[in-house]
């Protein structure tokens, strides 16, 4: 069975099985001797979502997935991908899954297609089918053009990208990807949104771990919240945008501004840590802060800028895994 | 759909799987120069080894019958000592092709991403030795000239020349497969290398020195006395005590060179019957060793398997060279043969096992208890490096991560 039988035509998935597909793991655990690097996971990814993984540096993050991709065995809990218990059934698991590391680990001296096409070869896929899914991921992921150059030669983000084509070279129904936006410039991380964003809506089941938690606004359905190797919260990215958080609103008449607001009975509030020194308001709703704007406008207040200040991923980053970690989140904005 | 959905199955069959890791393995390695490097030098060095042994042996000498004679064992001497060295540069050469593979891909964090495929352990293996194993092979290729260089001289033994290189094909294969075990098993590539260079070095050397070391625990003392053959002219003469030769009633023997002279003649045409001997009367005490008990310690050296595999010509025929490889041998099945050539006589008594001119030949072949030793060893390290290379991992070894 090749490539082609395991391509999914985008039909709907729930119902074909009786058991969840996606992913779901319950009460996982996990130490390195005396580290506990996971202590109580919870997480569910579900088909035609992208999922997010959200914790601070250290938090488990890649441990987790690492259990999920059937290459780390949980000290207790359970994993199903699709289904299949990973512990019990590796290998039917991975022709199901699909994984990119956060560590990029290429074959220096094959070349880009030749990585593509063996990993595809791997997969069971026949040689024929191998080469043609290599060429169509390598358009796919815009790499086409250094199809022959050896993977050595690659940029980071070149690399980044190989190692993405790599984890769907079998068009996997579950796909882990380990910090894929890292070292991808805008335009790449456009294409890696458009991308996954494209394999939810087919049914595939996406999980993505990141720190770029603006990317992950755009793009993610729902959010999972880790710290210190435990699940702090889930929630979706819709429900997030519904919570009280905070706008920031720039003027070119400042005092005026200041003025208007406290007419209006709101607390506000300068931003020191930023550039352009921003007022910032704590507002209950997206509906609050339309009125805000509007008051605003027909005070005559000159309004350059009124928006979230941060993402509403990055807001619910800050009230579930803790202030003390604001600092990783926005520094690699 | 969904039924291809429900029956969808891993489907990798297990030699397409180690096809594929052999053929990343082969193209990475053939796209190294530093690879045809070591085949260049290679080369370089057993040709040298070659030209010195013909150099020698006289084959360069002119032809005016002291110099070079056709058939007169140069090329079996040429030959042998190609042999010994392919495998000596074979041993050194096949670890380094080999302890790098799993465990490069480890440090390169390729490992993980194969190990996430429906590759199995075993498969993973599989592919890595035997492209380790197909490139030592390069090796032996490049050697062949200098083989058949020493052919050209028409006296090789010729049965001698396929098992030759069939055993040094078995015996790199063996120290590749200790090598990607080790490998699969280390954590680190230096580790992995300088590992499989110390087992190596155990099978060639450390045998060889526990042989040595063991010589004192199966020492005997015995009390023995010297050979006589009755029937050799040599034997008959009598001496006095003042080193003349006397006859049979003592008296000096007048014109000495001519007795000697006329002996020697007798002893031209008198062939020695190597079991038919007295014991002499004199004894004296001499140590003896039971080589025989502690020969199987050299069988897994790797020369004394491609020495005692290698068939020899039968010593009956005409004499002809006998090189280095054929020297082992002999020494080795003399070893196994134990006592009977060491004291013919004891306690004044003719020891009854026979004692043949070529003791070397008699012993029954000790390479295979040796290739068996090996490819147990090689079993054992590959077996430890496929619990390694198993995922889902339950204990990861300390300070490693997967990615
Ligand atoms: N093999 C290991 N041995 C010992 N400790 C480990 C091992 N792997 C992970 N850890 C520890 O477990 C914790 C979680 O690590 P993990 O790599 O899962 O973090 P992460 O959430 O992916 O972090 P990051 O955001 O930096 O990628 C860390 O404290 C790490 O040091
Ligand atoms: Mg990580």
């Amino acid at each position: 069975m090749g490539i082609q039988t395991t391509r999914y035509d985008g039909g709907g998935p729930a119902f074909a099985h009786p058991e969840p597909l996606g992913v779901v793991a319950t009460g996982l655990v996990r130490s390195f001797g005396t580290v506990h690097a996971v202590e109580a996971i919870d997480f569910t990814a579900r088909p035609g979502e992208v999922t997010a993984l959200i914790g601070p540096n250290g938090s488990g993050k890649t441990t987790l997935l690492l259990m999920l991709a059937s290459l780390l065995a949980p000290d207790a809990g359970s994993i199903r991908i699709c289904g299949i218990d990973p512990v019990a059934d590796p290998r039917g698991v991975r022709a199901q899954l699909g994984w990119m590391p956060d560590t990029l680990g290429v074959w220096e001296e094959l070349t880009v297609h030749e990585i593509l096409a063996m990993m595809g070869r791997l997969y069971g896929a026949s040689k024929a089918s191998a080469a043609a899914r290599a060429d169509e991921l390598l358009g796919i992921v815009k790499l086409a053009e250094f199809a022959s150059r050896p993977a050595r030669v690659l940029s980071r983000g070149q690399q980044q990208r190989l190692s993405l084509a790599r984890a769907l070279v079998h068009d996997p129904q579950v796909l882990l990807l380990d910090e894929p936006a890292s070292g991808l410039d805008p335009g790449a991380r456009i294409d890696l949104r458009n991308l996954l964003r494209d394999l939810a809506d087919r049914g595939r089941t996406v999980v993505v771990s990141s720190h770029v938690l603006v990317e992950l606004d755009e793009m993610a359905d729902r959010a999972v919240f880790i710290a210190a190797g435990r699940s702090v919260s889930e929630l979706t990215v819709d429900d997030a945008g519904a919570r009280q958080r905070r706008y920031s609103i720039q003027s070119t008449d400042p005092a005026a501004l200041a003025a208007e607001l406290s007419a209006a009975g709101v607390q506000a509030s300068v931003a020191d840590g930023q550039r352009r020194k921003p007022t910032v308001v704590r507002l209950e709703s997206e509906t609050a802060a339309a009125e805000l704007l509007r008051r605003l406008v027909l005070a005559g207040v000159p309004v350059t800028a009124f928006g979230p200040s941060a993402g509403a991923l990055e807001e619910s980053y800050v009230s579930s895994v803790g202030p003390a970690a604001t600092d990783q989140a926005g520094g690699t904005r | 759909m969904s039924a291809t959905m429900v029956q969808r199955k891993p489907g990798l069959g297990f030699l397409a799987g180690v096809g594929t890791v052999f053929r990343m393995e082969t193209r990475q390695r053939l796209r190294t120069r530093g690879w045809y490097i070591l085949l260049v030098v290679w080369f370089v060095v057993i040709g040298l080894v070659a030209a010195l042994a013909a150099y020698a042996t006289g084959a360069w000498a002119p032809d005016d019958g002291a110099g070079y004679v056709a058939g007169s064992g140069i090329g079996q001497v040429m030959f042998e000592l190609v042999i010994a060295f392919v495998l000596f540069f074979g041993l050194l050469v096949a670890p380094a092709l080999s302890a790098n593979t799993v465990s490069g891909d480890r440090s390169a964090g390729t490992l993980a991403v194969l190990q996430n495929t429906l590759l199995t352990p075993g498969q993973i293996l599989a592919g890595k030795w035997l492209a380790a194993w197909v490139s030592s092979l390069a090796f032996l290729v490049v050697s062949l000239p200098m083989v058949v260089w020493a052919m050209t001289y028409g006296d090789v033994y010729l049965p001698a020349v396929p098992v030759f290189l069939l055993m040094t094909a078995v015996e790199f294969g063996i120290v590749c497969a200790i090598g990607v075990g080790v490998s699969a098993r280390a954590g680190r590539t230096l580790f992995a290398v300088v590992s499989t260079y110390l087992l190596v070095a155990l099978l060639a050397l450390g045998t060889a020195i526990a042989y040595g070391l063991s010589f004192q625990l199966v020492e005997e003392q015995v009390t023995v006395s010297a050979q006589i053959w009755p029937d050799d002219p040599w034997s008959k003469v009598q001496y006095n005590d003042a080193g003349e030769a006397v006859d049979g009633q003592g008296e000096v023997i007048k014109d000495q060179d001519a007795y000697f002279t006329q002996i020697q003649e007798e002893a031209d045409s008198y062939t020695i019957d190597p079991n038919a001997y007295v014991c002499g009367p004199d004894t004296y005490q001499a140590s003896i060793f039971h080589t025989e008990r502690i020969t199987w310690l050299l069988a897994a050296n790797p020369f004394v398997v491609i020495a005692d595999a290698v068939p020899t010509r039968a010593s009956s025929g005409p004499p002809t060279g006998s090189g280095i490889m054929n020297a082992l041998s002999q020494g080795v099945r003399g070893s196994q043969a134990g006592l009977p050539g060491q004291a013919p006589c004891q306690d004044g008594k003719k020891q009854d096992v026979a004692v043949s001119a070529d003791a070397g030949t008699d012993g029954a072949p000790l390479w295979p208890l040796g290739l068996l030793v090996q490819l147990c060893l090689a079993a054992l390290l590959l077996l430890l490096g496929r619990r390694r290379l198993r995922t889902p991992v339950r204990r990861l070894p300390r300070g490693t991560r997967i990615a």
